[in-house]
């Protein structure tokens, strides 16, 4: 019995170095220890051996059959293994083939620049109001300190409802309306499209505005100052330089014009800062105590500042668009660039 | 505005270079737009002396020059005969360019090296005619440019002037900024004249009838004029400024013009029928002015009228009946000043915007009246040989008072943010010529405007002075303290920008069209007669009639988007726009201007790739767009009504889309015709929305439904029914079971065709049960399944296949 046992383990250790693949190997076990197994069979016998002899065989048993388990596990794992990356070596794609895509929206990049430029002035506390693109005669002019025949209306070329309504020609409109409609302290900016009777190559009939104002107790310009500064390093980079210099506004005073080192030549002078190193970004000022009164603020109690900038010119400078009417004819080979 | 760097230095003197002046100047707040060198494109043309002259060895009519150009000696062949050896010339040398884009080459003439050209006065622009080269004065240094030899260079500015600025509208006024700037005085020497032609009093007279549009008038005689052309200095100092020489009267009242920025007009006497003014409004009557145009004036249009009608367009332009002529012998010169409003009504009316009118309008200086009167004079004397008769009238009933105004110190400074003593504040302001006013107040200073910055009215006037002499870059960068109220974004606000985030996500691109539109767009869509949008806001002065009317619709705009992008061969078209379109109100309101979503869809499905692309979209693609569009605002009890879409639709693919009873837009394929309109030949399908009423429907109570830990199961089952039947009224007979374990119900196919018999489809659907408590079994599902499949056998006669 023992030698049969061991000779039964020899030929397994044979049989099972020699099988080559899984389904063979799990051939050898069925061979050993399936239900017609020769150790199963060997172990039905163990019935006729005698009270002395029984515990002996049985460890005997016990101690072959984990060894074969081990031999079996090691090398089906060997083999298994070995098929495994057989079949990965016969398995490939070409990752270099695209990817499938679904459709790319849009935004147009107006609406990207009000929205970047709106996000800035959120984060420095300012809500977003809005007004009417027909205004009357009141917000877009009277109330901002430009009655009739004032010679600042030509700054201005104004598209005209009646007498009484125009297209706005800017966004400082929504500044009366929500001055009439608030009590300080108020910060809001009013992103939207205005309208001037003008149209050439640096000129659209249409266009949009950001405007922006702030009015509190003690506002300095220096806060004026601070506020575009910020801005405009936020939007442009850190280290832009920035510069302010006198201007003149009907609805602010003093007023400033703001430039930004040219963001083409960084300063040492090129065709788009006409070599001035410097580009006009910004219109601003300190709120005209003229429409303080037309809006029913006290001016010796509040002060504030207001400001302007031209979308289109932002946005040119921004991506490098250098024709403004791309923006109006709506090319999809030029909306789709700013997805 | 344009000035030069030597007339200003005419005025104040200064040490600032060219480019410092520019600089200096836009940060006072006169913005240099354009600074432009005379005389430096011709620096290659240097001072030599002739070392010796000698005749060409082959033509007599040439002679071959060495001259010295300062540091070589060089040959150059001339054909002039006015030179001789030690004269001073200019020489134009190798790559100079002349005037005329003349290049100087070497070459060799007749065998003989040229390194240069010898220029003539002509050759050089400074002279119309030449006899021979130019002889240069001696003691010029040799090698120089010879316009900085003969101090002829200069630099122009152009300054973009803001309308406040009407002292700067004058070469003594911005002179006057640069004096502020440097520290020093302006100045202002009058030119003396004698008056040697008899008094004036007997020969004319001036009368004022309407003194609020003219305050003052004044006026001198001159006799014995010569007319003539202006001498050179005058007539290049009027072109560089961008002014035609005209003869000497003329050109000195615009010299003087552009230097005191005062307009003058000088008439020829003979012409004025009884020899007198009368400055009044001549009513309705036609007008020649000198530039022969016609005008036709009204009452309030003010003239300057002889004894019998009008010879002048009050500030605006002379008449052609009272012009100087060639032979004018006497003249009478005019300087006066008219309300800035009453000239910028007639001028805008009129259509004539001269430099005259561009003073008066933006308010020039009374004070400067008879100043001006008497330099035009002198001049005049001295450049036409006139003879000034003795006296000016001058008219000027009203005398005006000069206006004070109080400036505190910590106003200034709260406003600016800056820390100035009262005795910098006043020497600011005494630095562009106000006037203190006596009284030794600590706190204030009151301050006396002269009658030249009719900008300055208020103490908020004198704190920009204030900032602007001090300097803008001098106030120290601080940030607003405090907090913000009552302004935040509103839902509508969010909700359109929610809208814009969902399309592109969807795949559209936005575009942006002009919010004006052609009146005829309305038939090109067809619009019936009496469709409200074809009640357009109109523009009154519109560019172009393509851009008459204000839209009422986007659709006409998008349209267009899709036939240029058709052009150019984009053809897979996925567009929205999210913008306004207006409406008239009668009576006092504003019109409305209702926001809407417009989007198209043409061409293919998805990109095209080697595993996708090929299928073109169809009705159903946008239809999706919109359901995702509405869950995303829980938009509820959504109906899709295929009766009664819009006329630009096709009839039979097409519908309202409406949540309960209210209209929130339509959805369908363009009609054929309006798509030919177009030149669109590719199927187009169309979804327009009203946003505001988007925004009514939203359901904003919702609340999140607690998911079912327990597994799902669903049941599919195929139903044979009437082709006509909606799946809108399938949907809605499945649904009516109304029991609590259906989770969802989905139409997976519709079929017609092979194995179906005709006028009827078969409908597949799933219903995907599950309940929120427990597991659910077998016989509990078929029970409720087989209650919906009777339901649809009944309701709808479908047989279950």
């Amino acid at each position: 019995m023992k030698q049969r046992l061991e000779q039964l383990l020899t030929s397994a250790k044979q049989a099972i170095s020699q099988a080559e693949t899984e389904s063979s190997l799990q051939g050898v076990r069925v061979a050993i220890l399936g239900r017609k197994g020769e150790l199963t069979a060997l172990m039905k016998g163990m019935g006729s051996l005698s009270q002395e002899e029984r515990p002996v065989i049985g460890s005997m048993v016990n101690r072959i059959k984990t060894e074969f388990e081990e031999l079996f596990e090691s090398r089906r794992v060997v083999l298994h293994e070995a098929s495994l990356s057989a079949r990965l070596s016969h398995e490939s794609i070409d990752v270099t083939l695209p990817g499938r895509r679904s459709l790319q929206g849009s935004k147009h990049p107006i609406t990207l620049v009000m929205e970047d430029i709106s996000a800035i002035f959120a984060a420095l506390g300012f809500g977003i109001a809005e007004g009417p693109e027909i205004e009357r005669d009141f917000y877009n002019f009277e109330a901002l300190n430009m009655p009739k025949d004032h010679p600042a209306r030509d700054m201005q070329d104004t598209f005209y409802i009646n007498e009484d309504l125009v297209l706005r020609t800017h966004t400082s409109p929504v500044q009366i309306r929500t001055m009439l409609k608030h009590e300080p302290p108020v910060r809001v900016i009013a992103p939207g499209t205005v309208y001037r009777c003008d149209s050439d190559i640096t000129h659209s009939p249409m266009f949009h505005q950001v405007e922006g104002f702030l009015v509190d107790k003690h506002v300095t310009f220096g806060d004026l100052k601070g506020i575009l500064t910020e801005f405009i390093t936020r939007y442009f980079g850190a280290d832009i330089g920035v510069r302010f210099r006198p201007s003149f506004f009907p609805f602010t005073e003093p007023s400033a014009e703001v430039d930004m080192q040219c963001v083409i030549c960084g300063g040492s002078g090129c065709r788009v800062c006409k070599n001035s190193g410097w580009l006009e970004i910004l219109g601003s000022g300190m709120i005209d105590p003229e429409v303080f009164k037309s809006v029913g603020y006290d001016s010796e109690k509040y002060s504030g500042f207001a400001f302007g900038m031209g979308v289109e010119r932002i946005a040119m400078l921004k991506y490098g668009v250098n024709d403004l009417r791309l923006f109006f004819e709506n090319d999809l080979r030029f909306l789709k660039q700013f997805n | 505005m344009i000035v030069t760097y030597k007339w200003l230095k005419e005025f104040v003197d200064f040490d600032l270079s060219p480019e410092d002046l520019a600089h200096r100047l836009t940060m006072a707040g006169l913005e240099v737009d354009r600074i432009e060198y005379i005389g430096a494109e011709l620096d290659a043309v240097i001072v030599a002396k002739l070392l010796s002259v000698d005749r060409h060895p082959e033509a007599d009519r040439l002679t071959v020059c060495r001259v010295d150009n300062g540091t070589d000696e060089v040959q150059v062949v001339c054909g002039a005969t006015n030179h001789k050896t030690g004269d001073l010339v200019a020489l134009a040398q190798v790559g100079a360019v002349l005037p005329g884009d003349f290049i100087i080459k070497k070459s060799k003439i007749r065998g003989e090296v040229s390194q240069g050209m010898l220029c003539s006065e002509k050759e050089l622009a400074l002279a119309d005619e030449s006899a021979g080269i130019m002889i240069l004065p001696a003691g010029l240094n040799l090698g120089q440019p010879v316009f900085e030899a003969l101090d002829l260079k200069d630099v122009r500015y152009e300054l973009g002037l803001t309308p406040n600025r009407a002292d700067c509208l004058s070469v003594v006024g911005i002179a006057r900024e640069v004096a502020a700037m440097v520290g020093r005085q302006l100045n202002l020497s009058e030119l003396l004249f004698l008056e040697e032609g008899g008094p004036i009093g007997p020969e004319t007279s001036v009368e004022i009838v309407d003194v609020d549009k003219c305050p003052r008038y004044a006026a001198r005689l001159i006799k014995n004029i010569k007319i003539g052309p202006s001498p050179d200095w005058l007539v290049k100092r009027l072109e560089t400024i961008g002014l035609r020489s005209i003869n000497n009267v003329v050109d000195v009242t615009n010299y003087v013009m552009m230097e005191l920025g005062q307009p003058l007009h000088a008439f020829d006497f003979r012409l004025l029928r009884g020899g007198k003014i009368v400055v009044r409004c001549p009513g309705e009557t036609e007008f020649t002015t000198l530039n022969g145009q016609s005008h036709k004036l009204i009452d309030s249009d003010l003239a300057i009228c002889d004894a019998e009608g009008p010879v002048a367009l009050a500030g605006i332009m002379g008449g052609e009946n009272s012009e100087i002529q060639p032979e004018t012998e006497m003249v009478l010169l005019e300087s006066a000043y008219f309300d800035p409003i009453s000239i910028r009504r007639s001028s805008k009316r009129l259509g004539l915007h001269t430099d005259s009118s561009h003073r008066f309008e933006r308010g020039a200086d009374i004070n400067i009246v008879p100043v001006a009167l008497n330099r035009a004079a002198a001049l005049i004397t001295e450049l036409a040989s006139g003879t000034v008769c003795k006296g000016m009238l001058d008219i000027y009933p009203k005398v005006i008072e000069l206006r004070k105004i109080s400036i505190g110190l910590e106003k200034t400074n709260t406003i600016l943010g800056l820390n100035l003593t009262l005795q910098q504040i006043q020497e600011h302001l005494q630095s562009i010529g106000l006037n203190l006013c006596v009284g030794d107040k600590s706190e204030s200073l009151q301050v006396e405007i002269p009658t030249f910055r009719p900008d300055l009215e208020r103490e908020i006037d004198l704190i920009e002075e204030v900032a602007r002499l001090n300097g803008y870059d001098q106030i120290p960068v601080t940030m607003p303290v405090g907090q913000t109220e009552g302004v935040t974004i509103t839902p509508a606000h969010a909700a359109v920008t929610a809208l814009r985030e969902k399309m592109v996500a969807a795949g559209f691109s936005e575009v942006i069209n002009y919010s004006f539109v052609s009146a005829d767009v309305d038939d090109r869509i067809l619009l019936a007669s009496d469709d409200v949008r074809r009640e357009h806001i109109k523009i009154l002065n519109p560019l172009t009639e393509t851009q008459a009317v204000m839209r009422t619709s986007l659709v006409p705009s998008l349209l267009e988007n899709v036939s240029r992008n058709l052009a150019y061969r984009s053809l897979d078209l996925h567009l929205f726009e999210l913008r306004p379109v207006f409406f008239p109100i009668a009576g006092q309101d504003l019109p409305q201007e209702p926001k809407q979503l417009t989007a198209i869809m043409s061409g293919g499905r998805e990109p095209l790739g080697w595993c996708q692309g090929g299928n073109l979209s169809d009705f159903y693609d946008l239809k999706g767009v919109a359901e995702a569009l509405f869950e995303m605002m829980y938009i509820p009890d959504l109906h899709w009504d295929a009766a009664g879409s819009e006329p630009y639709l096709h009839p039979g693919k097409s519908c309202t889309i409406s949540s309960g009873r209210k209209r929130l837009g339509v959805l369908g394929e363009l009609h054929p015709k309006v798509a030919a309109n177009y030149d669109i030949s590719t199927p187009l399908f169309l979804l327009e929305l009203d946003v505001a009423a988007l925004l009514e429907a939203a359901d904003n109570k919702f609340v999140f439904k607690p998911i079912s830990r327990f597994p799902d199961v669903y049941r599919d089952s195929a139903f044979l029914l009437d082709e006509n039947i909606s799946a809108e009224t399938i949907l809605t007979t499945l649904k009516s079971s109304r029991s609590n374990l259906i989770e969802a119900i989905t139409l997976f196919d519709v079929y017609c065709g092979q194995g179906i018999p005709d006028g009827k489809k078969s409908v597949a659907v799933r219903v995907n049960y599950r309940s929120i408590e427990r597991t659910l079994t077998d016989d509990e599902i078929t029970k409720v399944h087989n209650r919906l499949v009777k339901t649809m056998e009944k309701v709808l006669a479908a047989q279950l296949r």
